[in-house]
């Protein structure tokens, strides 16, 4: 009676979202945010210039065991690049379409492989950097402010997809002809933007709000500069804070102090 | 002990654009180690006035003054903190360890310092040993837990809390009281607004009640409970009436997420034409997601569904047959008017213009909304957009009506009226309503059958 689907699909719901931060530890989550920018960048500029197989070949490699060293799944490589793929099945045959298949193939796969290569890093990144550590790599080149603002924008990208995936739903079962089908023809783009680029407009402002009016509330922007979680401090065994830099100046601190 | 932290003199508000004042005439004392309570119905003003007493009011127009006395002991910490009433929009880092440290990092504690703070606040709130992990993974009542202990770990004078428990199941409130209790026996000044308080009843000092913006009692005992007149019109479901075949039907559901795991488990359920079912379990149970399959959002890892015939439809499949309302119904409203919103959906059904007139007509009656047809959906108060996004789903008689936690954010009279609504829908319509929920139902008659769901399998529960 049961249909059941293939058994993969459930491994493919490993992460919420593409580039989600994933919380395990591995040797790329122990690298320093400035190192794995540099690596990323230098990996990056490589694909760019990749042109023949055999260089190809050997990023595709590195970029692998740079991803799988971080001690992420295919399942979560094939989240990062699943949307590349699609991009892949497009230009492809476009290529092929153009050039014909035999000089058409090779380009069109270079190129896709060079974009997958080019994105890989940053999402090894994401995946492995915590919003702290990032802010504090950023906070050196731009006031701490502006990267705050760019990785809190971050942090609400999923609930935005969230968001856009309950609209689309809701508006298609009212009828809004939302589906990509539907969207191919130009008669059907006033929906896109009433139904779904408009109540979305009107949340991200309502949480932008919420968002700013929370970070108000608890101090930021109330001075130039700010101090910085030290993470190491967070260890069971870590001796307790505050004793050697603020000696003579703080009271003794306990649960009450609250 | 008894000194006044918080000292509001005649304090009153109007919001740019609006007619009336939000707040007006507020005089109020709170006391140090004193639980406050505010409560009153939805759009009272208790929110606005936390708002208020954090200086947070932005634009508008404001009266009179508030005094929020600041800290002797610790001249970084601030003179009051609040927690809101959406936690989801008040975490803004990624990792528990970080959303604690964020206030004190602001208030340049030093670096060693946070860290202890950082303990010292999930300590508090019973997070202990959580502090790397990922705030996405944790539960409403985590969340909320969460959102307290950022706000101790500033050291505030004063606590405000928005209507802490609106988004939380029976044991998230349960939890939610005891790290209240712990706060209290340490001397903290606690100010909650909370429409509901009867979880806190053992706690609060004292009750200053709102009324469309004035302070219309300071009282220590609670309020009296809103009184339910049974309605003649709860008729139980007749096979008889509606015959015999399911609207929905569900077979051996299986779903997963990664780290939560399995949370649907060959889950089972057959609605019949005409029920009106309610769907219990507890935050992360997997209603949601349950929802989320039927609507089509989410396709199982196993299991065949049915909705309205169909197997496995998408969401364009159910244009006008299944009706959905998930949470925060205003995110569904784009049209000038509340006609037009209403019209949406069965002019796409082809529905004749002067039919179309008719069925609006009667769908704004029916959601007791006509006097706003002409109004903008969008500048109406949460209550009115909440029916406004119901008249726009019923508007076309669906067969099936799918509500995910519809009773979030209103206030008892408002659910009352809304289960009233919605238990004529089977009657007039035809509709099969399921409601799915963390809580009790307002009413509990309301339901046909009740069913609970549970370690990812649905069973029913005792009437």
């Amino acid at each position: 009676m049961q249909k059941r689907l293939p058994k993969f699909r459930s491994s493919l719901r490993s992460c919420d979202y593409a580039c989600q931060f994933a919380t395990n530890d591995s040797p790329v989550h122990r690298l320093g945010a400035g190192w794995k920018l540099l690596f990323g960048m230098v990996l990056s500029a490589l694909a760019a210039g990749g042109r023949n197989p055999v260089t190809l070949s050997v990023l595709v490699a590195a970029a692998l065991a740079y991803y799988l060293a971080a001690r992420l799944t295919l399942a979560d490589l094939w989240r990062d690049v699943r949307l590349f793929a699609y991009q892949a099945a497009l230009v492809i045959p476009l290529y092929c379409l153009i050039d014909g298949v035999e000089k058409g193939l090779w380009p069109g796969v270079r190129i896709s492989t060079q974009i997958v290569l080019f994105y890989l890093p940053g999402a090894v990144f994401l995946r492995t950097t915590r919003t702290s550590e990032a802010m504090a790599g950023l906070r050196r080149i731009i006031p701490y402010r502006l990267s705050f603002l760019v990785f809190v924008s971050v942090r609400f990208v999923p609930v935005f997809f969230s968001e856009l995936e309950d609209i689309v739903a809701l508006q298609r079962m009212r009828g809004a002809r939302l589906s990509p089908r539907e969207q191919l023809d130009p008669r059907n783009w006033p929906d896109l933007f009433n139904c779904l680029v408009l109540p979305l407009m009107v949340r991200a402002l309502k949480t932008a709000d919420e968002v700013s009016r929370s970070a108000e509330a608890r101090g930021f922007g109330l001075y130039p500069q700010r101090t910085y979680l030290d993470t190491s401090r967070l260890a069971p065994g870590a001796p307790e804070g505050g004793a050697r830099e603020t000696e003579g100046q703080q009271r003794p601190l306990s649960a009450g102090n609250f | 002990m008894h000194d006044t932290i918080l000292d509001i003199e005649d304090f009153g508000f109007t919001y740019h654009g609006a007619a009336e004042s939000s707040l007006t005439g507020i005089s109020a004392q709170v006391r140090c180690g004193e639980f406050v309570c505010l409560t009153g119905d939805s759009g009272c003003g208790k929110s606005t006035l936390l708002l208020g007493i954090m200086g947070l009011l932005r634009g508008g127009r404001g009266v009179g003054t508030i005094r929020v006395t600041p800290s002797d002991v610790d001249d970084r910490a601030p003179a009051a903190g609040i927690v809101f009433q959406t936690a989801e929009s008040q975490i803004l880092c990624s990792t528990v360890a970080e959303e604690v440290a964020f206030g004190p990092e602001n208030l340049c504690v030093p670096a060693d310092e946070i860290a202890l703070r950082v303990r010292e606040g999930l300590a508090s709130v019973g997070l202990t040993g959580e502090e790397r992990r990922s705030v996405e993974r944790f539960s409403a009542g985590q969340k909320q837990r969460l959102a307290v202990a950022s706000v101790l770990a500033m050291r505030p004078g004063l606590l405000l809390l928005d209507e802490p428990t609106s988004q939380l199941d029976v044991q998230g409130k349960e939890e939610l009281v005891a790290v209240f209790t712990e706060l209290k026996r340490r001397g903290h000044t606690i100010v909650m607004a909370e429409h509901d308080p009867r979880p806190f009843e053992a706690l609060v000092d004292r009750y200053l009640k709102l009324e469309r913006g004035r302070l219309v009692g300071s009282d220590r005992v609670p309020p009296d409970p809103v009184r339910y007149r049974p309605k003649a019109f709860l008729l139980p479901y007749s096979s008889t009436l509606y015959g015999t075949r399911p609207v929905l039907d569900v077979q051996g559901l299986d779903l997963s997420y990664p780290e939560t795991g399995e949370v649907l488990k060959k889950a089972q359920l057959r609605v019949s034409r005409g029920e009106r079912v309610h769907l219990f379990g507890c935050n992360g149970a997997g209603k949601s997601s349950l929802l989320r399959c039927l609507a089509g959002l989410i396709r199982p890892d196993a299991g065949r569904i049915w909705v309205a015939g169909k197997e496995s439809p998408g969401p364009g499949d159910l244009r006008g047959q299944v009706g959905v309302l998930f949470q925060n119904p205003a995110r569904q409203l784009f049209a000038e008017t509340v006609r037009e919103e209403v019209a949406f959906a069965l002019q796409r059904l082809a529905y004749p213009v002067e039919e179309v007139d008719r069925v609006v007509a009667e769908a704004l009656s029916f959601c007791g909304i006509a006097h706003l047809a002409d109004r903008a959906p969008l500048t109406l108060s949460f209550g009115e957009q909440h029916r406004v996004a119901l008249a726009a789903v019923v508007a076309p008689r669906p067969t099936l009506l799918l509500l995910d936690e519809p009773f979030a954010g209103l206030d008892f009279p408002q659910r009352l009226s809304l289960l009233a609504l919605l238990a004529r829908m089977p009657i007039r319509y035809g509709t099969t309503v399921l409601i799915v929920s963390h809580d009790e139902l307002p009413d509990r008659r309301w339901a046909d059958r009740s069913l609970r769901l549970q370690g990812g399998e649905i069973a029913e529960t005792a009437p």
